[in-house]
Order: structure tokens, then C-alpha cells, then sequence
């Protein structure tokens, strides 16, 4: 049964309900093409073999190994199509990747983002002969390119190390067919314009600068992401996917809220963040980490283990708390995920209209837009300048005393979400001061744009009693 | 070593609900002075009758147990580090009883 | 992090007077202070919250839900104080729940009665047996060890309101502190009620209910209230419930503290989480209206008190047992908890009645 919720209509996440944990006794309900509903308990149907694949009820299932989910009760096939089943929903029901678009697959060559490729392949490669099966050549296909950013400056891994991960990478690329992907090897020092031996000291300093060991890892992945979307916006990329599923977004709501960012984590967790020059697609976001990790196996899927350092600090705390709740009730991440999904999401998790008519045609034409509920008479958001996350009112309030001045550390520091003040800024002016000093341009450009904002928003709220119908521009 | 252990908010009742333990400590063979870490696994041993993963996790005291040597809080004294001496009154107190 | 420093001997001053020796880290600044400035902060930072939120108006009867455990013991001893030294003109009273356990809460009415001579507040006791006829330990007697704590959490929560109805008092405030409502934000997360997440980070709850409940230890730290009560040598009782003696090993709890240890702000940060989440304003909440057995507040025909009770007189104390989402109007986290029966992500231990 779907709840209905805008966020929960994968079926994945119906399918585990908070209230009567899965169990292998409970009968699956089946609706066939007819409408009438199948309890396949039922005894005259019961198939005389226990270990029957749920679905299809052709072939064996693939076995309870894999802990309480459905996955242990589908056969192959039919596991690989609801997984598969989900990422489409994700993708049709949103409008991402639509048939002018050129795909950005982030790549860091462990289970999920693996899975992404693949799934984004297949959807190409099945464009691709629907392609060469049409006489119109009205749907172009979708193109897809495949970026690794490498940390190993940030993280200090030997050379060898990131090079074999590279070398593994490029395998996987040649072993999938046509037509070919364009791969991007970004080191994250690239962020910087500067030659990659300066750039990674000054990652180093930077990186440095941070004291507290979660803030740190926080602040790392605010650099992969500017390190992506600077490879997309070079490379005339119109979206980028990411491989983050459910198991990672429950960790996220977790460890969003015990951050005090309850406000922003919203913004996070949809299918769509277009907040940033590329927007950004989560279509595993209804697919359980174990789910990705069973398909690698089932299909032989190579994945490296994470080249990402193991976490420390609250990151860590929340991961191992998230999967001791998941050992006593296997549908916990789905539940945790749901919930967050219950909040409203910002305007920017919906894909900006699209100008070229035809693509808009080709993707009214293959697509139900997907209503998502946001809030559209609020004035827009500013965002933090670091983590580039929407501030709330009580954040933002302390940036008035800033607006007039030219950008500073200060100005800049006042202008950072609480959260970031907290565990990535350092605390003393002199190395708020070093630390300002080695931001990357991204950072620095995008923290002036929030200024002149803010600045707009201030004269905003200033003359705003003399605006006569303030309700009337709301959007 | 004599110390005064007590243990209250409802740790007492790991330790045949007696609150207030005059106890003699000896340093273990090659230690020269008594920390924390050490009292601690004294206190383990040689109090603690039942469920001891109330009142320990790992070689330090269950989060939510609050320690004071000579009623100052033992995060200003160095926690484990803590250095005790003789006559030091050492108060465990639970936090996670009641309410 | 920070190097071991000597127990003695050099060790800093106060941060306030830097006159005394500190005698705790505080959890919310990391500052160390003395017994004496921590006593001014932790007292003021609480009127502050009292008259910022607007918790009280002058001459109001305020009934302090006091179980006998840590948090209403301060409680009630901080309030009597800040009510004669700011002069807010509060009538107070303390208000306890007898749910007729052995060995357990006759021990702990015994706290709460010294204290109503320590404090100079006047007690009202209501009892289980008296208002539904059964005492918890008739009902576990009944119906086993499973369950009872779904039945001592509606019972008390009518009770309460029963005895400030009895008392006449215009509010009802409970010793409710900064971890256990960060822990309500949680548990709510994790099972997926974004009607409760909305609610459960007010201050003040029950405003369109008979009487208002709030909670001035919104903001205050579990650390703390231990800590300013052993210094006070206040007198309070603590052992959990007999009825649940594992309920404390909750996994949310526990990881609260691992928290706490790692990042002591985390606490106050999962508030202001909770204070801020997007949620729709429309979130519907059931309509209220009254049983009609009892007249108390219910959305259904009987309420969810008398729904149990009728079970237990006619011998059926499995009715009205299970889940009913959303239409009984607490907000209370041990109803909540035990109403699922997933006993791995409880609490504190119930039987207090501070939840």
C-alpha cells in the first residue's frame, strides 16, 4: 500500500511499513493486470515450492541471505527490474534526464554509484536503438559522461593507490558498451586555478585550518561537489548523478539534525536539487544500500571498497546508530527517509523549466511532471556561503550588519550557516583570517553572489512596508 | 590507598545498594600512582555486582554516568588521567535513572 | 582535544568570578565555573526562559507534576525559588501520581511528601486506584508484564489532568529537560510521525486542551540538573520502575550521551532542528472532542482511558491495546514508545511523571 506521499510513491519504501516490520510470514500482496488482489498466502496458491520467487513465481528466489528486505524473496530477474523499477520511477516521475540532456555520472567506484552508471547506461543504451528503430530521429539521445574526483591530495593516499583506482575505473568504462562515456579524472585540487603541486598544498592548508574532525569531513564533500560541478559546467554537462541511496540519505537525516541543520535537510534529500549551475539527481534515492550491494553481486558489478577514508565524529556515531536500528528492524532507513520526505521541500528541488521547445516537447511527451509540494509565495532563500545550504531566518539575521561592507572574512564568516560557523570556521579572526585566504574561487564567487542577495533581501525587508501588494510577487 | 567511593542516582543498585564505600586501594604491581583508568577497573572488579555495562562501556564510565573527585567534575581534572590521592572522595552519579 | 590538566594546583579559575576553583564543565558554553556561579546561570538562564517564552502570567496556580525523580525535584525547588525572588506571584503546588506500585512509587511519594515540607508546597496525590479503580499492580497482576506500560502511560496522563482540574490550577509544567527532548525529536524521526515532530519541541503543549503544559527545562541540560541537584544535596529519588527495569537501555538514549561526549551542543542542536523543520502548517490534527464515558478530552466516541479500563472490568485487557495513530492528542514520548511496543528504541524509564 502507497502512503501517497509525494515522497513514498517508489513502492520501495510502501513496501516496508514502520508499523508491521517485514517478516517472512506476511502475505505478499500482488495486484494482477485485472485489478483483483492476489494474497499469495493463500493457501489453494501456495506453490509447492516455499523458495518461489514472489513475484514472477517462476523461478527460485534468490534466498533470505540477505536479511528481511524483498530482495531475499524476488528471483534475480525480477529483484534487478524492481530495482531498476525504482530508478525509472525516479527519472520519469521528475523530468531528469531527458532526451537533450547531457548526463554527469559522479563515479567513485563503490556499490551505489556503480549501480547509477549502470542504470543510466541501460537507459541510454535503450534510447540509443529506439533511436536507430525510429524514422523520426525526433528523440535524441541523452548523452552520459562518467567524472572521478580524486581526494588523494586531501586524504593522503599513496599515489599507487589512486592510480589503481583509476586504472579499475577505466576498465569498467571499456567494458561497457556503446555508446562510449566520456570519463573526467578530477583531482579535487582542480578546484583551485592554480597547478596542481601549489593546488594541493593549499588544499592542505585549508583543510588544515579545521580543528574539528567532523567538520573537516563535511567540508570535504563541500569540495567534491564544487569539484563536480565545476567538471559539468566545463564540459557543458545539464545534470549530474549521484549515486546516493536511501541507506546514505537516512544517515544524512541523522546527522543534518543532531547538527541543527533541521531547517536545510530538506533541500538534501529529493530527487532534485537544482540549487546549484548543474542540478543534481539522486534516482537511487529510493534503493536500500543492501539492495545496491546484492545487484553488484548478483550481476558482477566490480566495485572498489570506498576510496573515501573511514568516518570519524558524529558522521560515525550516526552511521553505526542508524545500522544498530537497522539489525532490530530492517525497514528503519526507509522509515527515517519517509519522514524527512514529509517536510517541505525548497522550490530549487524541481528541475528549472526548460527553454529549447523541443526538448520540452520530447520530455511532456515521455514524462507526467512530478508535482512537488514547495512552498512558492515565500521569498527565495539565501544560502550559506560554505555549504551552500538554505539559511533560516535565525541564521541569516546577524548578516545585516555586514550588508554595505566589501566581502571579508568576517563579512563572510557572518554569512555561514550555524552549523558551518561551528565545526568547519575556525574560531580565532587570525585564522578565520588564513582560512578566508585559501577558499576557492567557487567558494569566494559564490559567497559574493549571496552578499548582493542578501543586500537585495535587506532593502527588501526594509522598504517592504511601503510595497502595497507584497502577496502579488511572492513567487 | 584509602578512598571514599559513592554511588548514586541509581548506580547504587549495581553494587548491593550501598551507597557509600570506604574502600583501600593498592597500586598494581608497576604503577606509581593511581588514575582514573585504574580506579575504575578496580571498581569493577571489586564493586560492581551486577550489570556492569551500566556503569561501564569500554574502559571509561557509560555516557550519562557523571564523575566528581572531591565534588569537582572530572572533565576539568582530565577524566581517565585524573590523579587520585589518598582520602579522595569519588562520586558516580547516573543520570539515566528516573526522572 | 583538550590536555589532562592537573587535579590540583594550578588549575584554572572560574570563568564568571575568577575568584573559586570550578567545579563542572558546563555542557552548553564548556565553561568551567564555580558551584556558587553555576547555581546564578543555571537559576537564571531558567527565569529567563520562563519569562522570554511567557510561560506564566502573575497570579496564575501552577501545578508542578512531581514524580519524586531528579528533574521535578529541581523543578519544583528552582521554581519556589524564582517565584519568591523575581516575585512572579505563582501559586504553586505539586501534583503526584500514585499508580499503586510496591517497592516503587510508595518509595518515591515519600520523596515527593519531604519535599512538600522542604519546599513549603502543598501536595495533591491522585491515585490510580482512586480514579479507575485498579492500581498498576492489580493491572500487571491481569494482564503480565507486556503492554502494562501502555496502560500506566494513559492513565497517567488523564490522571495529571484530573488532578490539576482537582487542584483548579491554570497549568501543569513537568520537569521535561534538553536531552529527553532531544531524544523525542529522534525517536519521532525514526518512527516516522512528522504530526508529533512538529509538536514535540514546544515549550508550552495542550493549549487547546484543559490545561496548558509546558516545560521550563526545554533548554537545560540533564548534566546540569544532576549536578545543581547533588551540590543542593536536594533530596531525590531515583531507580526506574520495577515493571520496566530494561526500558533504559534505549538505543536513542544511549546514543544522546555518546553524543553529548563527542559534541556536547549536539544536544541543543537537534532542538533547534526539531524548532525549524519545514513542516506544513496543515498537517492535520484531529479533531478534538470529548469521551463520552468520562468527559475528557477525545477525538474518538470513548477515550483512549476508558477504551483500556473497559477491558480490564470486563476481563479483556487486550482491548484497545495496539496502535492508534494519531487520534489520542499526547505528545508524551513513553506513550508513544511503548503504544509501538518496539521496546529497543525506549527511553527513560517510564513510571515517572515527568513523561
Amino acid at each position: 500500500m502507497s502512503c501517497g506521499k509525494a515522497s513514498c510513491q517508489s513502492g520501495g519504501c510502501s513496501n516496508y511499513d514502520d508499523e508491521q516490520p517485514l517478516s517472512p510470514t506476511r502475505p505478499p500482496v500482488t495486484i494482477t493486470p485485472n485489478g483483483s488482489v492476489n494474497i499469495s498466502g493463500d493457501r489453494r496458491q501456495l506453490p509447492s515450492n516455499p523458495n518461489i520467487c514472489i513475484k514472477c513465481k517462476l523461478n527460485d528466489a534468490i534466498g533470505g541471505r540477505f536479511g528481511g528486505g524483498d530482495d531475499g524473496r524476488f528471483c534475480k530477474d525480477c529483484f534487478r527490474g524492481s530495482l531498476f523499477g525504482k530508478f525509472r520511477f525516479s527519472v520519469t516521475s521528475t523530468g531528469m534526464i531527458s532526451p537533450s540532456e547531457k548526463v554527469l555520472v559522479a563515479f567513485s567506484a563503490g556499490p551505489c554509484s556503480r549501480v547509477a552508471l549502470q542504470f543510466v547506461h541501460e537507459m541510454q543504451d535503450k534510447a540509443h536503438k529506439n533511436f536507430e528503430a525510429s524514422r523520426d530521429k525526433s528523440l535524441p539521445v541523452f548523452g552520459v559522461g562518467v567524472v572521478f574526483v580524486d581526494e588523494s591530495a586531501a586524504r593522503c593516499v599513496p599515489s599507487a593507490e589512486s592510480d589503481e583506482a583509476i586504472q579499475h575505473i577505466k576498465n569498467v568504462l571499456s567494458d561497457l558498451a556503446a555508446p562510449e562515456k566520456l570519463l573526467h579524472i578530477a583531482p579535487l585540487e582542480s578546484i583551485y586555478a592554480l597547478n596542481p603541486a601549489d593546488g594541493r598544498e593549499k588544499l592542505r592548508r585549508l583543510l588544515d585550518a579545521i580543528g574539528d574532525n567532523t567538520g573537516k569531513e563535511d567540508f570535504l564533500m563541500h569540495l567534491r561537489m564544487l569539484c563536480l560541478q565545476k567538471v559539468a559546467v566545463e564540459n557543458g554537462y545539464t545534470q549530474l548523478v549521484l549515486g546516493t541511496c536511501t541507506s546514505t540519505i537516512a544517515r544524512h537525516v541523522l546527522t543534518a539534525t543532531v547538527k541543527g541543520q533541521g531547517y536545510s535537510l530538506p533541500a538534501d534529500i529529493q530527487y532534485v536539487d537544482a540549487r546549484w549551475p548543474v542540478p543534481v539527481l539522486l534516482p537511487l534515492r529510493d534503493c536500500l544500500a543492501r539492495e545496491v550491494s546484492l545487484l553488484c553481486e548478483l550481476d558482477g558489478l566490480k566495485t572498489l571498497a570506498m576510496v573515501n577514508g573511514p568516518q570519524s565524529g558524529i558522521n560515525a556515531l550516526v552511521s553505526s546508530f542508524v545500522s544498530l536500528l537497522q539489525e532490530e528492524n530492517p525497514s528503519r532507513e526507509c522509515t527515517i527517509v519517509r519522514t524527512a520526505g514529509k517536510l517541505t521541500p525548497f522550490s530549487f528541488n524541481r528541475l528549472p523549466d526548460v527553454d529549447d521547445p523541443k526538448a520540452r516537447l520530447a520530455s511532456q511527451r515521455r514524462q507526467k511532471r512530478f508535482n512537488i509540494k514547495s512552498d512558492e509565495h515565500t521569498p527565495p532563500e539565501s544560502f550559506c556561503s560554505l555549504c551552500n545550504s538554505p539559511l533560516h531566518a535565525s541564521d541569516s539575521s546577524s548578516l545585516g550588519s555586514f550588508s554595505d561592507e566589501q566581502q571579508s572574512a568576517e563579512s563572510f564568516g557572518a554569512a555561514c550557516c550555524s552549523s558551518c560557523r561551528f565545526q568547519i570556521l575556525p574560531d580565532d579572526s587570525l585564522s578565520m583570517d588564513q582560512f578566508y585566504g585559501l577558499l576557492p574561487q567557487p567558494i569566494m564567487s559564490r559567497a559574493a553572489i549571496c552578499n548582493s542577495f542578501i543586500n537585495q533581501r535587506l532593502l527588501r525587508e526594509k522598504i517592504q512596508d511601503f510595497l502595497l501588494s507584497d502577496s502579488e510577487d511572492g513567487g | 590507598m584509602q578512598l571514599t567511593l559513592e554511588f548514586g542516582g541509581g548506580l547504587e543498585l549495581l553494587c548491593d545498594s550501598k551507597k557509600v564505600h570506604h574502600v583501600n586501594v593498592d597500586l598494581s604491581d608497576g604503577e606509581e600512582k593511581l588514575t582514573m583508568k585504574g580506579l575504575l577497573s578496580w571498581a569493577k572488579t571489586n564493586l560492581i555486582k551486577e550489570r556492569p555495562e551500566m556503569f561501564m562501556k569500554g574502559d571509561t564510565v557509560r555516557p550519562g554516568v557523571l564523575v566528581l573527585v572531591n565534588d569537582c567534575d572530572w572533565e576539568l581534572s582530565g577524566h581517565l588521567d585524573t590523579t587520585l590521592e589518598d582520602k579522595d572522595v569519588v562520586v558516580f552519579i547516573s543520570t539515566l535513572h528516573g526522572g | 582535544m583538550e590536555a589532562a590538566k592537573p587535579k590540583s594546583g594550578g588549575a584554572r579559575l572560574c570563568s564568571f568570578c575568577n575568584l573559586r576553583k570550578p567545579a563542572l564543565k558546563r555542557p552548553k558554553t564548556l565553561h568551567q565555573i564555580c558551584r556558587e556561579c553555576f547555581y546564578d546561570v543555571f537559576e537564571d538562564e531558567i527565569h529567563n526562559c520562563i519569562v522570554e517564552n511567557q510561560l506564566f502570567k502573575r497570579g496564575e496556580r501552577v501545578a508542578i507534576g512531581a514524580s519524586g525523580g531528579k528533574d521535578s525535584t529541581v523543578l519544583a525547588y528552582v521554581l519556589s525559588e524564582l517565584n519568591r525572588r523575581h516575585n512572579y506571584g505563582l501559586d504553586l503546588f505539586l501534583l503526584s501520581i500514585d499508580e499503586g506500585i510496591t517497592g516503587y512509587r510508595d518509595d518515591s511519594l515519600e520523596t515527593v511528601k519531604r519535599n512538600e515540607l522542604q519546599y513549603g508546597l502543598p501536595l495533591k496525590v491522585v491515585s490510580y486506584k482512586d480514579l479507575y479503580g485498579w492500581t498498576m499492580d492489580e493491572i500487571v497482576k491481569m494482564i503480565g508484564l507486556k503492554n502494562n506500560c501502555t496502560f500506566c502511560g494513559v492513565f497517567r496522563r488523564q490522571a495529571l489532568d484530573r488532578g490539576a482540574a482537582m487542584l483548579k490550577v491554570d497549568k501543569l509544567v513537568t520537569g521535561h529537560n534538553a536531552d529527553d527532548i532531544a531524544e523525542t525529536v529522534l525517536l519521532n524521526i525514526l518512527r516516522g510521525d512528522i504530526a508529533r515532530l512538529s509538536r514535540c519541541t514546544s515549550i508550552t503543549t495542550g493549549e487547546d486542551g484543559p490545561i496548558p503544559r509546558c516545560k521550563p527545562f526545554k533548554y537545560t541540560y540533564e548534566k546540569e540538573i544532576v549536578m545543581y541537584a547533588y551540590f543542593k544535596r536536594l533530596d531525590y529519588f531515583s531507580t526506574e520502575c520495577i515493571y520496566s527495569p530494561n526500558a533504559y537501555r534505549g538505543f536513542a538514549r544511549e546514543f544522546i550521551k555518546d553524543l553529548e561526549r563527542i559534541r556536547p551542543r549536539a544536544i541543543l542542536d537537534i532542538i533547534k532542528s526539531g524548532e525549524n523543520f519545514r513542516i506544513a502548517t496543515s498537517t492535520k490534527m484531529p479533531e478534538q472532542g470529548t469521551c463520552e464515558r468520562c468527559g475528557y478530552i477525545s477525538s474518538q466516541k470513548w477515550c483512549k482511558a476508558c477504551v483500556l479500563l473497559d477491558g480490564l472490568n470486563r476481563g479483556l485487557p487486550k482491548l484497545g491495546i495496539g496502535r492508534s495513530r494519531g487520534h489520542d492528542n499526547d505528545e508524551s514520548i513513553k506513550d508513544v514508545k511503548h503504544m509501538t511496543g518496539s521496546k529497543e528504541v525506549q527511553g527513560k524509564p517510564c513510571g515517572t511523571l515527568d513523561f
